[in-house]
């Protein structure tokens, strides 16, 4: 037997030496999903209610357009276009990610996780459709009536999705490239 | 344990995603061994079910703030360790977790085979000891964490880490000695 394996076979016989009763096992763990499941509704909630109110307060911006003064009309819009350009990104790069997750899933042979997994797969490739054609309508309904406008706010966009690029594409990216290299190093000692 | 280890990484990104069934997962493979750790440091079992679900509270709560998946085991433990010390200390009865000599740390590979077959004595041997090498035991014959992520888990210098383990292991052999005459 290996050492690891040996290892681990010590640890689950000391796990056995003092189990929790199963009884109040499972009635904490009610307790506790119970509770989890009520807090991860209500950020869902939060999440909802400040995408509803950005949104309501871009398109109030965007029917009072004959009162409100050029440039703050190019920045709301600007603003707006932004947040759904980098949800864009970051939906593409969590499919990346799910996808390398899938990928790992398969050869752990956990089927179950890796149905889910396809499920949230599915979600992301919608949000993306979602995201991309609401981009486009909104070029469409607002930009192309005014050329200069959508040539200022394409650069600020264009400026910060740089900016935001450093950040968090960095991070998952990196993310991706250790999960492989764990993949493949499971990938070795499997062969071996 | 590569497996393990890839494994948990995965979970822990479905749960920075929210994904419920990954939290009832997480939660169905970290209970057993957090609940044996926690019992080593609460005596009172009530409190023990009481550390547990804060943790997983904080677990919840925080996940997201976890860079890479692949801590995600220290970062749990210590999380708990963190729970259980304010329990104590609520309690005052963290009295004696700060300590030591500093002295080399010699890994003994005999003592750990030798006792490989005897977790019921290990076990008992464990009660005798006082919390801090109980600790110490407990996260390295539960997780097997070197050094490093034992001094993580804890709050402690690597170097008093080092030590811990060492005196504690000492402490243990004489325990298990001490069992064996009797």
């Amino acid at each position: 037997m290996s050492e690891p394996n040996g290892k681990r076979e010590f640890a689950d016989n000391l796990l056995a030496q003092d189990p929790p009763s199963a009884d109040k096992q499972l009635r904490h763990k009610e307790v506790i999903l119970k509770k989890i499941e009520r807090r991860m509704c209500l950020q869902k909630a939060v999440i909802v209610a400040i995408y509803i109110v950005i949104f309501l307060a871009a398109f109030g911006a965007f029917n009072l357009r004959k009162c409100t003064d050029n440039v703050v009309h190019s920045i709301c819009w600007g603003t707006v276009s932004l947040h759904i350009l980098l949800w864009s990104l970051v939906y593409i790069l969590r499919g990346i990610c799910m996808e390398m997750e899938g990928l790992i899933e398969k050869r752990l042979g956990n089927d179950e996780r890796r149905r889910n997994k396809n499920q949230n797969l599915f979600l992301t490739i919608w949000a993306i459709i979602v995201f991309v054609l609401s981009t486009w309508l909104l070029y469409r309904s607002f930009f192309l009536t005014n050329a200069l406008k959508a040539v200022q706010t394409a650069v600020s966009i264009l400026w910060a999705t740089i900016f935001f690029l450093i950040f968090y594409p960095f991070r998952t990216a990196s993310l991706i490239g250790k999960l492989w290299l764990e993949y493949k190093k499971m990938e070795l000692n499997d062969r071996t | 344990m590569e497996q393990d280890k890839l494994s948990n990484a995965i979970l822990v990104l479905s749960c920075q995603r929210r994904d419920e069934s990954a939290f009832r997962e997480l939660v169905n493979r970290w209970e057993p061994r957090l609940y044996y750790y926690l019992r080593r440091i609460v005596e009172n079992e009530s409190d023990v079910w009481d550390t547990l679900q804060e943790t997983w509270l904080a677990v919840f709560q925080n996940i997201r703030k976890l860079q890479d998946p692949l801590k995600f085991p220290t970062w749990l433990y210590q999380i708990s360790h963190n729970k259980a010390v304010s329990l104590l200390r609520k309690e005052n009865r963290y009295t004696q977790m700060t300590v030591e000599q500093t002295a080399d740390y010699c890994e003994n590979n005999n003592t750990v085979s030798a006792v490989n077959e005897q977790a019921e004595l290990v076990h008992k041997a464990l009660g005798k000891l006082k919390l801090a090498h109980r600790e110490v035991l407990t996260l390295h014959f539960l997780e097997g964490f070197s050094i490093r992520e034992m001094a993580r888990v804890i709050g402690i210098s690597e170097g008093t880490a080092k030590s811990r383990l060492y005196y504690a292991k000492n402490e243990l052999h004489k325990a298990l000695k001490g069992a064996n005459h009797v």
